[in-house]
């Protein structure tokens, strides 16, 4: 997958966590992703069809999306309630819709469709196995999250 | 004055929820589709709506308000993902008076609405 298609979900995850959430998210080196070791507590996938094809996911752990929920509703979130859950699907959706913008200034045509969460403790994130993954390491204040991106994208 | 927000996300309801009471509207109700909202419609002077929702997307919603003789007059301020060009365009055309692109600050919203109000 070429940089210029990654390069656009980087940028709007920086975008939606710096805007909603008043966060930095640092940006670490992306790689292949070749195995299952990527672990989180809660995921939000959104599925991309069109001429872009397959899925876009952020997955945190709870401590963060506590926080960057709480720091959304201007409130204390110590527990992971349907206000944190919903809040990592927003996210991913503001992530899909701002990378959807740019790609289709680049002449790429797709549609997003509506957040997936799923939640539990140290879960292996699903992923379309079919395309390559590629995974982007975040850190805020010290905590990892993960941006995964697996797409095929037609030649051109 | 009574505003709907319709958004499928809870976080962004409360969002726009805050904001709004905090520009002094406490007349807020809420929906979580566009199918949702047609049910809450009564009495309502503004409506603040999400475009990617299930049932009934916020783009079939404003068609259908906008076809409606009761409620056509409605200004309507969409708050969306969708930031292309064309969805921008064809928002308008249906009948969207102001468009607020996510991720949106709290001063973006304040600022559309009050334009809103003013007119
Ligand atoms: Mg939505």
């Amino acid at each position: 997958m070429n940089v210029e298609y990654i390069n656009p979900f980087i940028a709007s995850t920086i975008n939606a966590l710096s805007v909603m959430a008043a966060v930095n998210p640092v940006l670490g080196k992306p790689y292949l992703r070749e195995d299952n070791t990527i672990r989180s507590d809660i995921s939000g996938s959104i599925g991309i069809a069109g001429e872009v094809v397959g899925s876009v996911a952020l997955n945190f752990p709870e401590s963060l999306a506590m926080k960057i929920t709480g720091n959304m509703l201007d409130d204390v979130v110590n527990e992971v309630n349907d206000y944190v859950r919903d809040t990592v699907g927003e996210i991913a959706n503001m992530v899909a819709g701002g990378a959807k913008k740019t790609l289709l200034e680049k002449g790429f045509h797709l549609q997003i469709a509506l957040p997936i969460v799923i939640s539990g403790h140290n879960l292996n994130t699903m992923y379309p196995r079919d395309f390559p993954c590629v995974v982007v390491p975040f850190t805020i204040d010290g905590e990892n999250f993960f941006l995964e991106i697996a797409l095929d994208f037609p030649a051109k | 004055m009574k505003i709907i927000v319709i958004d499928d996300s809870m976080t962004t309801r409360r969002i726009i929820k805050n904001t709004l009471n905090q520009l002094g509207f406490e007349d807020i109700v809420e929906a979580e589709n566009g199918l949702d909202a047609l049910t809450k419609m009564d009495g309502i002077q503004l409506i603040l709506t999400d475009w990617n929702m299930p049932e009934m997307d916020g783009l079939t919603f404003v068609k259908t308000v906008k076809s409606s003789v009761a409620y056509k007059n409605i200004p309507i301020i969409m708050i969306t993902t969708e930031a292309g060009k064309d969805d921008i365009i064809e928002a308008i055309k249906s009948g969207v008076s102001n468009y607020i692109v996510k991720p949106f600050t709290k001063a973006i919203l304040e600022e559309k609405v009050k334009a809103i109000i003013s007119n």
